[in-house]
């Protein structure tokens, strides 16, 4: 192998070998660019915990199961009200709204910008933030106005002898 | 001065990793989840490419 320090003598600006002062190795062109390839593999390995937790949330290993709770009777919803409860903690304020005889969507209803509890407006047939005027699609959760970007997570319901039940709470939809 | 497009390809390598890095921070809190996984693909494959040109510009002189 001819190797440029093989060579006797060999060059002496090298890492390893340079006693030599006036050949003292510089930062040069080429070191500077290994610094940059450097700094692009750091970049690339910084970026594999996000891309795995983006994995993680969209196989769905962040889900969990709630006991069903029961939310509400049907007769004692008509047709466009709306009724509030908690799932699946004491603490999570949650909406549910009666669209038509059978549909029936349920929503945490904290604001995705700021938190404030989000209402239904029969009138209008959207759900409002009044904090800020963030408005929702009654049938998706996506917000359509204001200053919320993220969807309200879905609950989701079944009915079951004559009262809607909460199953759980679905993963954010794009 | 000779290679200088390798020198270039690279710097502009590291402008797509800010960048790219960026766009997937935010798709992931954003909640778009497959764009962020594309973005953090991109990344990667960044690197190798780096590897690459610098590769070459090693083979050229």
């Amino acid at each position: 192998m001819t190797h440029k320090n093989n060579k006797i003598p060999f060059n002496e600006d090298n890492y390893t070998h340079n006693i030599n002062r006036n050949n003292e190795r510089k930062l040069d062109r080429r070191g500077f660019m290994k610094t940059l390839v450097g700094a692009a593999g750091v970049f690339a390995v910084s970026s594999l915990p996000w891309g795995g937790v983006a994995a993680k949330e969209l196989l769905g290993l962040g889900n969990k199961e709630y006991p069903h709770k029961k939310i509400v009777d049907i007769k004692s919803i008509p047709v466009g009200h709306s009724v509030d409860f908690k799932f699946p903690g004491e603490h999570d304020d949650a909406i549910l709204i009666r669209l038509t005889e059978t549909k029936y969507v349920a929503y945490q209803n904290a604001c995705t910008h700021l938190r404030c509890p989000v209402f239904w407006e029969k009138e209008k047939g959207e759900m409002l933030c009044p904090c800020h005027h963030g408005k929702f699609d009654v049938e998706t959760g996506a917000p359509t106005a204001g200053p919320p970007r993220r969807p309200l997570p879905e609950i989701e319901v079944k009915i079951e002898k004559d009262a809607v039940y909460a199953v759980k709470v679905k993963r954010y939809e794009v | 001065m000779k290679c200088n497009f390798n020198f270039a390809a690279i710097l502009v390598i590291l402008m797509l990793n800010i960048v790219f890095t960026q766009k997937m921070v935010h798709q992931y809190y954003f909640e778009n989840y497959v764009t962020a996984i594309i973005y953090c693909f991109l990344n990667l494959i960044l690197f190798p490419i780096a590897i690459l040109i610098y590769k070459q510009d090693q083979k050229k002189a």
